[in-house]
């Protein structure tokens, strides 16, 4: 176990291994992307009460799901880094702030476009809507941190820190709208009857989009995380022999 | 784990918890605030302070829809199934608003006790279906509303 954790904070090993990993992700997120979009915005049926603009579900939900998982993946990279002083961590709390800045307005942008149509307004300030909001912000606090403090091993104490408060916000927002009353709905129950509301027919495309936006999630950030590797390593000597290799 | 270590992740263990309680307290003594919306109820308590704009929430209840034939004046009874508030309203109403619908409306009571509002927004529930699954469930008689969620917590 402890081999094994040593071994993912070597830059060098993650390199490798992803390197083989993602063909394999990509050709999967390929694959559930086609047919989650297909059979999402062309076949789903129409809901009852919001017709055609209820497709905009199939890309909200997803990347709204998804947006959530930023801050709890960057408090346990940034608390690995304060504790272990993993380098491996702490790129991936650099890598997965912009990627989770981009999910977070993707789903206020499509919360929006669908809201103007349902609810009659683009914008409003309940708990749900602001709470994500504060995200956005809170990630873009971290990207700013991370850029203003030159020293980088302050720079990864600050971001662990501020990713351990956007952790706690994250469940603000999962129960924003239990604790509270707001316009945004409460939290769909899908069943698995198909002859009442929720039905199989509205969530398995649902889950074939989660799963393929969440395979999008990990490509990009296995990608950035590459990226940073060989910026961080350039002097090591396994950098400069890759790229006499290429 | 080595002793500094775990001092460490004492003092991360330490922050995160100091930091859900202060956030938790403030939220908490916030809730009222964070609220979108009185419901009717709320309103016939006397909760809401009178002379002010303030947002309201329930569904529209069923046959008290009216509108006027030469204007956008409508008017109509927002419900939360205990207490009524008539609310009068002149403008565009949302695609989704219908009889049976949750809505949040924008405005302040007058003297006679009459929410005029100056925006209306409508709330979906959480279900969704397509109208052939609906049409089934309402021949079958089932209730498919499920006003729960949209009348006050």
């Amino acid at each position: 176990m402890w081999l094994w954790f040593s071994k993912l904070g070597s830059p060098k090993w993650f390199y490798e291994i992803s390197g083989r990993w993602l063909p394999w992700l990509v050709g999967t997120m390929s694959v559930f992307l086609l047919i989650g979009v297909t059979w999402a915005l062309l076949f789903v049926p129409q809901d009852y009460q919001q017709g055609l603009i209820n497709r905009v579900f199939y890309i909200h939900v997803p990347v709204a799901t998804i947006s959530l998982a930023f801050f709890p993946l960057m408090a346990v990279a940034g608390a690995i880094t304060l504790i272990w002083r993993m380098k491996l961590a702490d790129m991936v709390v650099k890598t997965a702030a912009p990627l989770g800045a981009w999910f977070t307005a993707l789903a206020l942008a499509s919360g929006s476009i669908w809201g103007v149509d349902t609810w009659g307004t683009w914008w409003i300030w309940d708990g749900r809507l602001t709470s994500m909001l504060f995200q956005f912000f809170l990630l873009i606090g971290v990207i700013s941190l991370r850029s203003a403090l030159e020293d980088s091993d302050g720079a990864a104490r600050a971001c662990a820190l501020l990713s351990i408060v956007g952790f706690i916000n994250v469940i603000v927002i999962k129960y924003s709208v239990d604790w509270w009353n707001t316009l945004h709905q409460v939290g769909t129950n899908f069943s698995t009857d198909s002859g009442g509301a929720n039905g199989p027919e509205i969530w398995v495309p649902l889950f074939l989009m989660t799963v393929a936006v969440y395979l999008f999630f990990v490509v990009s950030l296995v990608m950035y995380t590459r990226n940073e590797i060989l910026q961080r390593e350039r002097r090591a000597q396994w950098v400069a022999d890759l790229v006499s290799e290429s | 784990m080595k002793p500094h270590r775990k001092k460490r992740l004492g003092i991360i263990l330490f922050i995160a918890v100091g930091l859900s309680l202060s956030i938790g307290l403030t939220l908490f003594a916030l809730s009222q605030n964070i609220d979108l919306f009185y419901s009717p109820t709320q309103v016939a308590a006397g909760e809401v302070p009178s002379g002010q704009r303030f947002r309201i929430g329930g569904m529209v209840k069923d046959g008290s829809f009216l509108s006027a034939q030469d204007s956008l004046r409508v008017e109509f009874i927002t419900t939360d199934y205990v207490n009524d508030v008539p609310i009068h309203y002149e403008g565009i109403l949302p695609d989704l608003f219908r009889e049976g619908q949750g809505i949040v409306a924008e405005g302040s009571i007058d003297t006679a006790g009459i929410f005029q509002a100056t925006r209306v927004l409508a709330r979906h529930d959480e279900n969704y279906m397509s109208p052939e699954v609906k049409a089934a469930l309402e021949a079958a008689g089932a209730s498919t509303e499920n006003h729960s969620s949209l009348v006050e917590k």
